[in-house]
Parts: structure tokens; sequence; C-alpha cells
């Protein structure tokens, strides 16, 4: 059983002509809740479509469970599952008829998760998949994906659609999964709030780059917010290498910067400041920096 | 597999049924004419249904591509336990299926009725071989250009692309005639237009 459940290497995705992912490299290891965070745009969903076999790559390499995406064989298929981005169902189905289409085309399947799941979602059998709200063929979707027991679960903006109450449900019910062993799950949201509830790992893409790949502690830790209060007029020449984002008014700075350390510590002082504040910062706050136009955020490899 | 099989039948009911009828009509109309004895009138009207058979199976394959396009349903099987290749195989297979269940009774009764109109016995092996031959195989060709023409999203070129086709693989099997050349010309064809499909199915984006 390999450790790494997911890998991309060195992807690259072009359409039109069009750069939407530019030499992504990743790996998702066994266990792990993995939120992939991305601008409308970013190459988030292509990604995920690359992963699964449902798009080729121009360049690089996925793997999904050991095995190359474009090759994934059946057996492999089976053990993913896969809640997709408005959230592709046979719309002139009866929720009962693909129901029973899903589960005869699963390896196994979890009647009594998908029992629990649909009565707690309140699933109407007898209707068209047409017929239901957009919110009702997420849970369906969730369902019919959590009821092959996956060992990795793909989710591209599940909760899209979902009210609060369906969402907490759904976070649960992804912790739930996690819980068990060996379970994975690959994640990408517009709620940053829910990625920074459940994901340990956090991956960011700019413009279909890689920007940020670490776990989330790590990158709050690296990336500080700070208030700098000066004597006199905020310097315009504080050179910090590094720096994400700063913002000067009178005496005041604000200034976000990745990796501090010491040394930066030490620069700062050196422009006497009156005092120096750590703002906290949420991971919508991180977000919103490392996805500015002119981001200075550092690559990967150095976050 | 038979989950497969079972759900493109059911997508595709009207089609398959609309096939098997055609093949019914052919065969009370061959009977009727025989018992008549307008022979002529039989191999003409034969003819005319086989051609509204071959538009039908092409219209099978075209359905099944062009729905599944447009409802993205292998996006959503490919995301089970089947591969790509397995959802064309059954795709085809029900093809297959459709094919036999409507030209295994023409050819019974047409059987039946050569028997009957007593034609030297030297002459059936050889002429009922190739032309059953022939006829299955054009069937088919007319299926597999449905398959070809379907993964499209532009309904003219669906409609257009197919009847240009099967008119033009119609007319040839007519000119050359039901014999073993026009069999050879139908396999390649078909073996070209199964293996464009399979690459074009398995390397697309869903």
């Amino acid at each position: 059983m390999p450790d790494t459940v997911v890998e991309v290497r060195n992807l690259v995705k072009y359409f039109d002509g069009r750069c939407v992912l530019d030499g992504v490299s990743l790996a998702v290891p066994r266990g792990c809740i993995y939120g992939l965070l991305g601008r409308n745009g970013s190459g988030k969903t292509t990604m995920i479509r690359i992963l699964l076999g449902l798009e080729p790559p121009t360049r690089g390499q996925t793997f999904v469970l050991g095995e190359d995406s474009m090759r994934l064989s059946a057996k492999a298929h089976g053990r993913v599952g896969y809640v997709a981005e408005g959230h592709h169902l046979i719309q002139s189905y009866k929720v009962r008829r693909l129901v029973g289409l899903c589960k005869g085309l699963s390896l196994q399947w979890n009647e009594e998760l998908f029992g629990h799941l649909m009565e707690m979602f309140r699933l109407p059998m007898d209707r068209k998949v047409r017929e239901l709200s957009a919110g009702m063929r997420a849970q369906l979707n969730l369902s019919l994906a959590m009821a092959i027991d996956p060992e990795l679960l793909i989710l591209d903006d599940p909760t899209l659609g979902l009210d609060t109450v369906a969402r907490r449900q759904f976070l649960e019910l992804a912790i739930d999964v996690i819980q068990r062993q060996g379970r994975t799950i690959l994640f990408s949201s517009h709620i940053l709030g829910d990625v920074e509830r459940i994901a340990d790992r956090i991956g960011v893409l700019v413009a279909g780059k890689l920007v940020v790949d670490c776990t989330l502690e790590q990158l709050k830790s690296r990336i500080r917010r700070l208030r700098v209060i000066f004597p006199r007029q905020a310097p315009e020449d504080l050179y910090i290498t590094e720096i994400v984002n700063q913002q000067r008014q009178g005496r005041e700075m604000v200034l976000t910067v990745a990796n501090w350390n010491p040394q930066k510590q030490a620069i700062l002082e050196t422009f006497c400041p009156e005092s120096c504040t750590d703002l906290p910062m949420t991971l919508e706050d991180i977000f919103i920096e490392c996805t500015r136009p002119a981001s200075a955020l550092p690559q990967e490899s150095e976050v | 597999m038979l989950s497969l099989i079972g759900r493109e039948v059911y997508d595709h009911l009207v089609y398959v049924l609309a096939c098997c009828l055609v093949s019914a009509i052919t065969i009370g109309v061959m009977i009727l004419t025989s018992v008549s004895g307008i022979v002529q009138a039989a191999y003409v009207s034969s003819t005319i249904l086989m051609l509204v058979l071959f538009v039908g199976l092409c219209a099978l394959g075209a359905a099944q591509m062009y729905g599944d396009r447009a409802n993205r349903i292998s996006a959503l099987l490919s995301t089970l336990a089947v591969t790509r290749s397995r959802i064309l195989a059954a795709r085809v297979l029900v093809g297959v299926l459709t094919l036999l269940a409507s030209l295994i009774p023409v050819l019974i009764a047409a059987l039946i009725l050569l028997s009957l109109a007593a034609l030297p016995a030297a002459f059936y092996p050889r002429m009922i071989w190739e032309v059953s031959a022939a006829v299955a195989l054009t069937g088919f060709a007319c299926y597999c250009i449905g398959l070809e023409i379907g993964w499209t999203t532009s309904k003219t070129w669906l409609i257009l692309g197919s009847f240009l086709l099967v008119a033009l693989l119609a007319s040839l099997v007519f000119a050359k005639g039901p014999g073993l050349e026009a069999i050879a010309i139908l396999l390649l064809f078909i073996a070209a237009m199964l293996v464009h499909t399979w690459h074009k199915f398995t390397s697309a984006s869903f």
C-alpha cells in the first residue's frame, strides 16, 4: 500500500494556448486531509479532473493510489470517491435508479452508511435528479461517493450550494471518514473557514502555480503579520526579504512577511520601532495575501 | 459489465425496440409479398426496410454517444469502478445484440421463404452466406458510423454526417453487390471506425 496516495509531478495543462497549470508538483500522504485553495480559474478543478483521468495533461504525470491517472484500473477507480463541482449526476434518472447504477458499478457498497446519509439528508428516492435542488444534488453526490467506502475521497468544492446546517453535517461527515484508518481526503473549496476547520495540509494555487504546499500549522507559523509603530514617519526603505504585503499610514506600518526569523527581526530593530505587535491571521487572511496579483510570496520550496 | 449493458439498453430502449419493430415489419412484408406471389415486390420492400433498419442502427449508435456527451454520463461512470474501455465495450455490445436481434429473425424468415421458392440447391449456401454477411456487416458499419459521428455537440453535423455516411456506405454495398469484396471493404471500414471511436472516447475530456 503506497504511503503517498496522490502524487503530481511537474503537471502542465494548456487550454487553447492558455496555461492553466504551470509545473505543479505535490504529494498527498495517506490519512491526510489536503485542502486545495485558489481563486476562480486558478486550476483547482482542472488538476482534480486530471487526477481522476477525466482530462489528459499537456505535460507531467499524476498518480492516484500508485497508478498513473490516465491508466487507472477499474479497481483503483473503485477505491476513489469523487464529488464533482456542479455534481454531474445523470439528470434524467430517478434517484433510486441512479443509486442502483452506482451500486452495481461499485467494488463495495456500505448500505448502512448510505441509508444513514439518505435519512440524514432526507433525500427522496422516487424523484428525478433534475427535480432536486442544488443542495440536494450535492448531498446525493456526497452520499454516493461515501457509500463506496473510498480510500481516497476527492471533493471539488463540495459544500457549494449547501446551507449552513448541511455544510456542518458535511464537515462532520468528512471528519468521520478521516477517522477511519487510512482514509485520505483531497478537497478544494472557496469556503476557507471549512478548509481551516478540517484540513491538515494546504495547497494554494495562484494562476496555475502552487505557491503554498505545507501543513496548516507551518503556514500559520511562517507567515506573520505585524503592526509596527515608528517614532516618526514609517520608513520607505525597509528592505526585508519575502515581504508579502506592506501598508504604510503615517507612523504605522502593517507588514506581512513569509518565513519570519531572528535576522528579519534584527533588521526591523535597526529602524527603532516604538512597538511591534503580532496580528493574528486566519487562513482567509493568508489566502488573500497569497493570491494578491503581485504577491511577493516565495515559492512552495520556500514556504 | 452487466450493469453497464443494462444501463445502455434502458436508456436507449426506444431505439432497440424500433430496430426490432422494423425487423418484424420486414418479416411480415416478406411473407405477405411471397404468399401473394409478387417476388419482385418482396425484394424491393425488404431492401427499403433494411435501409430503414440501417438508419435505425446508426441512430442507436449516435444516440448512445450524443446522449453520453450531452448529459456527461461517462463523466459520472468513469469515476466508478469501471474504465472507459469497458463503458465503450458495453455500448458496442448492446449495438451488436440489437443488430443480431433484428437481423437473425429476418434471415431465418428469408431462408424459409427461399426454400419454399425452391431455387437450385447448389445456389443457396454461398449466396445465403454472402448476402447475410454483407447485410449484417452493413448494419454494424452503420451502427459504427453512429458511434463515430455521435461524439459531437453539433446536432446538424450529427444528422447530416450520419445520413451522408450511411447513404455512401449503402450505395457502395449495392454497387459492389453482396460479395466477398464488399465484405472485405466493410470489415476494414468497421475496424477503422471502431479503432478511431475507441481512441477518441478513451482520450477525450469528460
